[in-house]
């Protein structure tokens, strides 16, 4: 007892070091103690976890190993290995452990909960399911019933649960949940289970049942959640006219004004009811009837409310629009007449613009009736209430502008009236503190879409000069509209002047998952301005940075379905599981990591080891089923209906990367690193660690990788731009003409193992686990190459598309870089890539003995030629960039950035105002221009030899 | 006139329009599935028609005793939806459920001295300052022109619900108590 407590007492200063993060001193702590008890299996346990934690993989994995044979029972134990495993990415391995635990002690409830949970971590549904189902039965607690309940649900949701065994599924948690004893009703959650199975199931009645219920209504009445439900089921089950008469007495008599009772009140107005269908003159005149009553009690409800609550109003726009739809037309004037006296009452709030859209898509009479009345609307502004009326005015002008009205002379009249009233109504704001925004904001914003609009028409970079300067003193006046930063970090990337944009970028603080939806704004083809050639990891971090959301998310938001369990939330384990989905497989992630190879490249040697990590990483990511949680809805959108909206506007070189865009890059990139590597399937199964990604249903139909890496769908390839497609085709012809060459050369499986092991060996002291070294074979020379039975693959001259595609690409810097930074960028950095994939796929025969072995030499004097071609293209490139970024900062350009802002050169816009802007912008594309440049002679002399 | 929803986990990905306001903190994740896990019917979101998020509340239940009660965590309300009584239909849903599903005392919640736009809103409604925290806000506190001496001193608001009819839970003199942060739960 006493040593037992003594090794207590030593443990604690174990635990301290971990807690703080001092891992090192863990380790010594450790040892010291594993000297006494060499079989002690929870020092060596937390001996793994610090090991881990200082990344020394296989060191701990030998630990962790022995740990998991003895099969471990303890708490602590099965804790710390909990962690390492997680640590080592094998939640799988987590499970058996915990299964094996729970085996050996059956009885042992909190043993059970942990193998349960371990299983729900690791997303294996059928085997919490059956854990759950065993629980319930030996310790009699409803709540493992519905944790076996929910755990087949999820089953059937998941992704890798063929759509046949969807429904089968539904009905064993359905026979589950009516076997429990006690009803579901007795607790919230436990009943908004048993309906979201009743809704899948399309037991209707049965649900109704449970609604029509007392307590189910009580339950319906106070949570938002099972209300939801009960709505959306109550609607499947074509009972729109009861929810239509609830939705009313709930509007009429409780005073309710969430919207969604306005819509289910509307619904049952235009309802097939007895009437065979919409065109029928029955349904007609039915619908009119009930449009009259609908009418009178939104009309109430309007009258009542006054300007307290938009929700009458907009219901009767509502009714009024559907009725159009439905080409039950009573009165032409009516949508008018309510628009008009929709904007007299609440044309002062901010959110009228946005509530009336739907309802101002006129033409013809309409809209020149429409049209005049808000030009009627007095421009006088005196109060902050006419401010906000006039820009709802400018707002609604301008979102229905026709072609015609569209010129550049009507445009630029239009864009210079937004700023004067800016100016004008700026003093309304004046007393306001420096933390709020300013009541005319949205007159500068405006302005700014104004003047991108006239950069789309015209493509001349003077508007987007003066879009830029009427941001930034927009951004003095309020500092805190993220709007006007937004727009100005767009504006920014368009005009070649990255490290603006990402300054605008950093002052909105983007926290969290923010990183998800928003990072796009500065890392979208971020490699263009990447400076990691010279060092310079500005662009590099930020894509790291960035990423960090995705640890947490993988790290923490499991623990919160366990949570969810244990409370007996159910209503949230399948929104977390869907969050935790979709932060885990987001396209922005996987946009970063590419964005972030590209930059990589460009600055660290290309060697095996780089390449084999990146290639096992792209190749997992090729295989997700992507989601896009990207929020392009924030950006202002102000631009008249007809034409592209800001952000499309805005996009860099006009095209949005997308899901094509990344299959694309993937292709190229994990083909060509393939090509150059030695692991092959086999071998990279024997050396991974940790889990593999789970693959969906449907992958077993997938064509194999091999054939999956050279499609080039068509509508992958609209995101590309022209010149990226011109990387393509090129990387696509070099890694034809090098394959067969790399795929005869490359060492068969067991030689490459064999290698590894000796390498672990040499570093850990213990042999490779499941490894097995087989001899040298025969043929095999001293130096590892294996020449092979089969003839060596013909020596083919380099195709015409890879030969001439640095001469090609010069030309066309040469044109790009007349018209745009942003443009002779693009295409340089395209070059630069085109060069390092040139020595990725040629590095296997860069070693003397190689080329003497298998008789490359035709082979290498091909690739070199052109090697030396493209080394000397990228050098001029070097050349004239640094010539065009020494002409960017001179007082010439900063003369002809001032004269563009002519037009809104005014007292309060001062010269120097301007002058500031237009040294800033010079700066930073000298920056750029001469980073890159100097970065591409870097480039070529490393990779050069 | 908004659509009234329950908070879910992947209204993360649309809260920006909301959060990048600067008196709006965005946290961990742990953090509002902490909320989500626990309170997920204290939760919710004002939407508009348009499907864009206008604000969103979210609370818990905790305290002992007759100092078992509601409490808002956060309230926010995107700058283009002000003025349209969003926060009010918030607090009313909460106190609504607060009362009737947790059977709580009263409901509290915390402000900025300086914001006295929320204060003024918050009595309107029904609460009265409870005492007021030092330091509560630590040095978010600063306000306009350099650390404001009463920024330091959030105020404690609480309203009574109906589980306690003799309005206990209140005093008339809460803005002379001061307490420590730490003495706070």
């Amino acid at each position: 007892m006493s040593s037992f407590a003594a090794l207590e007492r030593q443990l604690r200063p174990i635990y301290d070091s971990l807690d703080t993060g001092s891992n090192k001193s863990a380790v010594v702590a450790c040892n010291k103690l594993l000297k006494k008890h060499p079989g002690n299996e929870l020092v060596k346990a937390l001996k793994a976890l610090a090991l881990v934690r200082l990344q020394k993989v296989e060191e701990s994995l030998v630990l962790c190993d022995e740990v998991l044979a003895s099969k471990p029972t303890d708490d602590a134990v099965l804790t710390a290995m909990m962690h390492v495993l997680r640590g080592l990415g094998r939640n799988i391995d987590t499970v058996t452990m915990f299964e094996e635990a729970f085996k050996q002690q059956p009885s042992n409830e909190e043993l059970g909960a942990q193998t349960f949970f371990a299983n729900v971590r690791a997303g294996h549904w059928k085997s919490a399911q059956q854990i759950a189902t065993r629980m319930h039965k030996q310790f009699h607690e409803d709540r493992y019933l519905y944790w076996s309940v929910i755990s087949t649900v999820l089953q059937a949701n998941d992704t890798t649960t063929p759509s046949s065994m969807k429904n089968l599924l539904y009905k064993l948690a359905h026979r589950l949940i009516t076997s429990g004893k006690a009803p579901s009703y007795v607790h919230t959650d436990r009943f908004h289970l048993h309906l979201s199975i009743l809704r899948e199931l399309e037991l209707y009645d049965e649900a109704r049942v449970l609604l029509d219920h007392d307590v189910g209504k009580s339950i319906c009445a106070a949570n938002l959640a099972c209300d939801e439900l009960r709505r959306d089921i109550t609607k499947l089950q074509n009972r729109q006219k009861q929810e239509g008469e609830f939705a009313e007495s709930k509007i009429v008599e409780k005073g309710d004004r969430n919207w969604l009772e306005f819509l289910s009140f509307l619904d049952a107005v235009f309802i097939l009811d007895t009437e065979p269908d919409q065109s029928s003159e029955a349904f007609k005149t039915a619908c009119l009837d009930r449009m009259e009553h609908a009418r009178q009690v939104l009309e109430k409800v309007s009258e009542k409310d006054g300007k307290k609550d938009r929700s009458g109003p907009l219901a009767l726009l509502e009714l009024e629009k559907r009725a159009r739809s439905c080409d039950i037309k009573q009165d032409d004037e009516r949508l008018l007449t309510l628009l008009k006296s929709y904007f007299e009452q609440f044309g002062d709030k901010a959110c009228c613009y946005e509530d009336l859209q739907p309802y101002v898509v006129l033409d013809g009479d309409d809209l020149s009736s429409w049209t005049s009345f808000l030009e009627s609307v007095p421009s006088s502004i005196t109060t902050t209430n006419e401010l906000q009326r006039r820009i709802n005015v400018h707002k609604l002008l301008r979102c229905n502008l026709t072609a015609s009205q569209l010129t550049l002379e009507a445009e630029t009249t239009r864009a210079s009236l937004y700023f004067t009233e800016y100016l004008q109504t700026l003093p309304l704001g004046a007393n306001l503190p420096n933390t709020e925004l300013q009541p005319a904001d949205d007159l500068a914003i405006l302005a700014g879409c104004a003047y991108v609009n006239l950069w789309t028409i015209s493509k001349e970079e003077k508007y987007l000069y003066i879009a830029a300067s009427l941001l930034e003193y927009g951004l003095l006046k309020s500092n805190a509209s993220f709007l006007m930063r937004l727009m100005l970090v767009r504006i920014y990337r368009l005009l070649g002047a990255p490290t603006l944009a990402l300054e605008h970028y950093r002052a909105i603080q983007t926290k969290q998952v923010q990183h998800d939806t928003l990072s796009h704004f500065i890392l979208s083809r971020a490699s263009t301005f990447s400076l990691a050639a010279t060092g310079d990891l500005t662009f590099a971090t930020e894509c790291l940075e960035t990423s960090q959301i995705y640890l947490s998310n993988s790290q923490e938001t499991a623990d919160f379905v366990v949570r969810a369990f244990t409370g007996e939330k159910y209503s949230q384990i399948p929104e977390f599981i869907t969050f935790e989905d979709h932060l885990d497989n987001s396209l922005q992630r996987d946009i970063i990591k590419m964005e972030h190879v590209r930059m990589r490249f460009t600055h660290e040697v290309v060697n095996s080891d780089i390449m084999d990590l990146e290639l096992i990483e792209l190749k997992f990511i090729f295989d997700r089923n992507h989601h896009d949680n990207r929020d392009f809805q924030i950006l202002p959108d102000y631009q008249p209906r007809i034409i592209p909206n800001f952000n499309d506007q805005t996009m860099l070189f006009g095209r949005g990367e997308g899901h094509g865009w990344l299959m694309t890059l993937l292709r190229m990139y994990i083909r060509a690193l393939q090509q150059s590597s030695d692991l092959d399937d086999t071998v990279e199964e024997k050396l991974l660690i940790g889990d593999r990604p789970k693959l969906a249903a449907d992958s077993g139909n997938k064509a194999p990788l091999r054939d999956r890496l050279r499609e080039r769908p068509q509508e992958d390839l609209a995101e590309l731009t022209p010149d990226e497609v011109a990387l393509l085709d090129f990387t696509t012809g070099l890694a034809d003409w090098l394959g067969c060459h790399h795929d005869y050369i490359r060492p068969p499986p067991s030689v490459v193992l064999a290698e590894a092991a000796k390498q672990s060996e040499l570093k850990t002291g213990h042999p490779l686990k499941g490894v097995e070294i087989l001899p040298t074979p025969p043929n095999g020379s001293p130096n590892g190459h294996h020449k092979k039975d089969e003839e060596a693959p013909a020596i083919t001259e380099p195709p015409e598309i890879v030969v001439n595609f640095f001469n090609t690409m010069k030309a066309r810097f040469d044109e790009a870089q007349q018209s745009s930074v942003v443009d002779a960028l693009h295409v340089a950095t395209l070059i630069q890539e085109a060069f390092i994939f040139l020595v990725i796929e040629t590095l296997r025969f860069k070693s003397a003995s190689v080329i003497k072995i298998y008789k490359l030499n035709s082979l290498v004097q091909s690739f070199k030629a052109i090697k030396t071609n493209a080394v000397e293209i990228l050098k001029d490139i070097s050349v004239s960039l640094g010539k065009q970024s020494d002409r960017e900062s001179t007082a010439e350009a900063r003369k002809v950035f001032t004269e563009s802002c002519s037009p809104i050169v005014t007292p309060e816009v001062t010269h120097e105002f301007v002058l500031n802007v237009a040294k800033k912008v010079g700066d930073a594309r000298k920056k750029v221009l001469e980073g890159v440049g100097k970065g591409m002679t870097r480039v070529c002399s490393n990779h050069s030899q | 006139m908004s659509v009234l929803r329950p908070f879910r986990a992947t209204d993360m990905f649309k809260f920006n329009n909301v959060n990048l306001d600067v008196w709006t903190e965005t946290y961990g994740i742990s953090f509002y599935l902490s909320y989500l896990s626990r309170w997920p019917d204290l939760c919710c979101v004002q939407q508009a028609p348009s499907g864009r998020m206008m604000g969103y509340i979210l609370g818990k239940a905790e305290g002992s005793g007759a100092e078992w009660h509601g409490h808002v965590t956060a309230l926010t309300v995107a700058p283009e939806y002000r003025r349209l009584s969003l926060a009010r239909k918030m607090m009313d849903l909460l106190e609504f459920v607060s009362d009737e599903i947790y059977r709580g005392f009263f409901v509290d919640l915390y402000v900025r001295c300086a914001n006295y736009v929320a204060i003024d809103m918050y009595e309107k409604l029904g609460y009265s300052v409870y005492r007021r925290v030092r330091e509560y806000y630590g040095s978010l506190g600063v306000g306009k022109g350099g650390r404001d001496e009463e920024d330091a001193f959030g105020p404690d608001m609480r309203k009574p619900l109906s589980r306690d009819p003799g309005r206990r839970s209140v005093r008339p003199n809460g803005r002379d108590i001061i307490v420590s942060a730490h003495d706070v739960p």
